[in-house]
């Protein structure tokens, strides 16, 4: 076992150690790999984003009569949920490097609990868990405006990424609970947690606060 | 044995995006009375930077290798470049 392996993986050993590389230095494959899977995943948002500022920037009415504004003082709230999550995430992944594995544990758990509490939200933003709430209820209907369209294709795709993650993140905790993860591996969950993050902060901002 | 991860910057970009956050939302609301023009360039400002801070220190880029962050990067280039021909074009259509 290399030294660099040791210093990456705390008190568990990685499984497939490489030597620093010229270029990459001791990033491993998989973290190369999650960074290479999220640009990708960035361009489809990127994609999604850009239909979105074509047709509201080609339009002469983007809020149609009947069409309810989106609840700002509501999404901004799950955004600062958002963010908090991406600070406990932080935290695991520095557990995890100190090879403590009970506040790996915590982190993670309050992690995924922050992301519960979002898709939460979310559902309450969409369908409302009080009678008479929701967007669905107060004519924003999917298919019968562009402002409507878009705001349910982009938030919906970002909500499948927050499921995603939930559940990657549950996964982990589990592993890690039975001691089957190293330090690399709760990095590399954690890149793609914080890249969730990173893709509600520019939504918030392109879709609703523009 | 394990090192010692300082946390410190952790919590300072924390209580930067948070900061953001509010300006954000503050510069927003109609009742403010920012108008259009400097209130998106300021909003899109702010998410760029927010977005900077998260992939610079969440992510840890900031640490890593040249190769990895201009592999990250430089393909941000294009769709910028699309954002810019496109929805100008789409704007330019519209008040020509």
């Amino acid at each position: 076992m290399s030294a660099i392996a040791t210093a990456e993986a705390g008190s568990h050993p990685v499984a497939h150690a490489l030597p620093p590389d010229e270029y990459f230095g001791s990033a491993t494959p998989g973290k190369i790999g999650m960074w290479i899977f999220l640009l990708s995943d960035a361009f489809s948002f990127g994609g999604l984003l850009l239909a979105y500022g074509i047709l509201r920037g080609g339009s002469e009415v983007w809020h149609h009569p009947g069409e309810p504004p989106l609840g700002i003082p509501f999404t901004a709230f799950l955004t600062f949920l958002l963010i908090c999550s991406s600070v406990t995430m932080v935290l695991a992944v520095a557990a995890a490097t100190e090879g403590n594995r009970k506040q790996t544990m915590l982190f993670l758990a309050l992690t995924a609990l922050g992301g519960a509490g979002f898709l939460t939200g979310q559902f309450h933003e969409y369908f409302g868990l009080i009678p008479h709430h929701g967007l669905v209820h107060e004519g924003l209907i999917f298919g019968h405006s562009a402002y409507a369209s878009t705001f349910y294709v982009i938030t919906s795709f970002h909500g499948a990424h927050v499921f995603t993650g939930t559940v990657y993140i549950l996964v982990t905790l589990a592993r890690t609970a039975a001691g089957k993860t190293n330090a690399n591996d709760v990095e590399i969950l954690g890149l793609f947690w914080h890249f969730v993050d990173l893709i509600w902060i520019l939504v918030f901002t392109f879709v609703y606060l523009l | 044995m394990a090192e010692h991860v300082d946390r410190r910057t952790y919590w300072i970009v924390f209580g930067t995006l948070a900061v953001l956050t509010v300006l954000e939302i503050l510069v927003a609301l109609p009742s403010m009375g920012v108008p259009r023009t400097p209130k998106v360039l300021a909003l899109i400002a702010m998410a760029l930077s927010k977005a900077g801070l998260v992939g610079l220190f969440f992510m840890h880029l900031k640490h890593e290798m040249r190769a990895l962050k201009l592999t990250v990067a430089l393909p941000f280039l294009f769709p910028a470049l699309y954002a810019v021909v496109l929805i100008g074009e789409a704007g330019w259509r519209l008040i020509r």
